[in-house]
């Protein structure tokens, strides 16, 4: 059952997007995220629709795959809407009992349920086209320059991956444990929140002990086959940008620049032709 | 096949000179409640391209032995050479490590990568090896345990055996010289077992590198050139397995198993019927049976 869960799914296809650099990814995910808290008018929005259309259809995963993904965070989009829908103060559109929809409010809410499922889906292309190990690698070289200030880059990429690897094993032990617990009567489902989590304790209890016990046979596993940190330490798939990223980092600038514009050239656009208003 | 091996490489790739090696065990408040010798005095010398096994039940100290090859933990008293490299010395140390490589008994628990040939390439990157000459390290010693098919996998997928393979190729990868299996098949259905033993032998076989297998399965040892028995941190009985089966009485009291038809073969002659002494093959068997039936009738 808890098998189920996955972390980071990466959706095996072959597409331009797969084949990009990790950190070309990574950029231009963290610049499509600032980028949607930059415009603040539909034309914009229009503008970070169109590309995301472009990439999703440019990665070759089904969009359905994607929304699998949306589930997870419905409910924190209804809260968020809900609370902006009801107490932005403004001016009233419609009242029920002592709440009070406001023009403002509609367009606000609307305004963050757009922004955050493009943020949610622009996130995922990046995990369903990347895999962790590329991540991994990807951040290592990035976060590259601040090994000067000291930052152990290399041991928290190292760390990540390794925990990357161990989430399934821990998983399936879990699953064991729980198993064995329950065939001893442990009771995992009933009563109140405080008596469930009392009754996790004979779970993580074994499964801490024995996530320590792996991690000391890995540090020795890992030192019999001469691992001494970064330092020496030649990569067997070394990054390097190829023609594609670089393209790929311009494309990402034209959208950003594009999507600024639209910002200001609606309004006017839009005044010009007499049909004020708008979002 | 032994007449063959060593031919040649007549230095010594390991030697041990009387090896002690102590821990103290502390109670829980931290107090020395006792000091325990896991390895007692122990002397071995193994020459390149020998295949040796050593046995011994749980907490007969080959594991601690094991660990003192490769540099992992260091001798309380004595000395541990390593192709002529005193382990006790810092500067040798990844030098050491790497000529003689370690697998470990857990797959779990020794596997980095999250793909089987990146795993593999995790001690050549560790060394500096330029990525080139890794990409071929990675091929030729995933081809030589038979996993090459397996490369674009994930380990999590494989089962106990493979997962032992792969990671006797993330050994190889780094051109050991010898090899320390510690008790890599004890995880291992019976299936798997014979897959690595299979990997082992080839790799003895054709590579020429030096095996030392440690194990209390005794199927896997009638291959060895060389068995030392351990019990109590000490080298109780050494020999060919030939020479050291032959003690089944001294095997049993050292709770270790001897193999079936070892032992039926033993159970015969105690019956008076003339069957020789350390038979390990059901071939072999075979053919005692046929002379003593001529013999007999």
């Amino acid at each position: 059952m808890l098998r189920d869960i996955t972390l980071g799914q990466y959706y095996q296809a072959d597409s331009v997007i797969h084949r990009l650099d990790p950190r070309v990814k990574l950029g231009s995910t963290i610049l499509f995220i600032i980028s949607l808290f930059l415009f603040d008018n539909a034309a914009g929005y229009v503008v970070a629709a169109l590309f995301l259309a472009l990439v999703i259809n440019l990665s070759k995963v089904p969009f359905r795959f994607m929304v699998k993904g949306m589930k997870a965070i419905v409910f924190l989009l209804m809260i968020t809407v809900v609370f902006n829908l009801f107490l932005t103060p403004g001016e009233p559109l419609l009242t029920i009992w002592k709440f009070r929809i406001t023009k403002e409010g509609v367009s606000l809410a609307v305004l963050l349920a757009i922004r955050l499922s493009f943020l949610i889906i622009g996130s995922s292309i990046m995990t369903l086209t990347t895999t962790p190990n590329q991540l991994t690698d990807g951040l290592e070289k990035m976060l590259g320059p601040l090994k000067r200030i000291k930052v152990p880059v290399h041991e928290i990429a190292m760390m990540m991956s390794i925990a990357l690897r161990f989430i399934p094993i821990l998983m399936e032990e879990t699953d064991k444990i729980m198993k064995a617990q329950l065939a001893r009567c442990a009771d995992f489902e009933s009563g109140n929140i405080i008596k469930r989590a009392k009754g996790l304790v004979p779970l993580l209890v074994p499964l801490f002990i024995s996530a320590f016990r792996r991690a000391n046979d890995l540090a020795m596993a890992m030192e019999a086959r001469c691992y001494r940190g970064g330092e020496h330490r030649t990569k067997m798939k070394p990054l390097h940008y190829e023609r594609r990223d670089f393209v790929a980092y311009a494309v990402v600038i034209c959208y950003l620049a594009t999507g600024i514009a639209a910002g200001y050239a609606a309004p006017l656009l839009l005044s010009l032709t007499g049909m004020t208003g708008g979002v | 096949m032994s007449a063959v091996k060593g031919h040649g490489f007549d230095m010594g790739i390991i030697k041990v000179r009387d090896l002690i090696f102590e821990y103290i065990r502390r109670d829980e408040e931290g107090n020395v409640e006792g000091i325990t010798t896991a390895v007692d005095n122990v002397n071995l010398d193994i020459n390149q391209g020998d295949f040796v096994a050593i046995l011994g039940h749980n907490g007969s100290g080959k594991s601690t032995l094991a660990k003192h090859l490769n540099a992992i933990l260091y001798p309380t008293e004595g000395t541990v050479w390593v192709d002529g490299k005193d382990t006790q010395k810092d500067e040798y140390l990844w030098d050491i490590r790497q000529t003689a490589g370690m697998v470990f008994q857990n797959p779990d628990n020794q596997i980095i990568g999250q793909v089987v040939e990146e795993d593999v390439g995790f001690g050549p990157e560790n060394m500096g090896v330029p990525t080139k000459e890794i990409w071929e390290r990675v091929e030729e010693s995933l081809k030589a345990v038979g996993m090459y098919e397996f490369r674009h996998h994930s380990p999590n997928k494989l089962s106990g055996g493979q997962k032992q393979r792969v990671s006797i190729a993330g050994v190889i990868a780094m051109h050991p010289k010898c090899i320390i299996l510690d008790e890599p098949t004890a995880m291992l259905d019976p299936k798997g077992r014979k897959e690595v033993i299979r990997a082992v032998r080839a790799l003895n076989d054709v590579e020429r590198i030096t095996v030392i297998l440690i194990t209390h399965y005794m199927e896997e040892v009638i291959y060895a050139d060389k068995v030392f028995v351990m019990d109590k941190g000490a080298v109780t009985l050494q020999g060919t397995p030939r020479e050291v089966f032959s003690e089944v009485e001294r095997l049993k009291e050292l709770r270790l198993d001897v193999p079936q038809v070892t032992l039926l073969a033993h159970a015969l002659r105690q019956e008076g019927f003339p069957m020789p002494k350390g038979i390990l093959t059901k071939e072999e068997f075979r053919e005692a049976l046929d002379d003593c039936v001529k013999e007999l009738f």
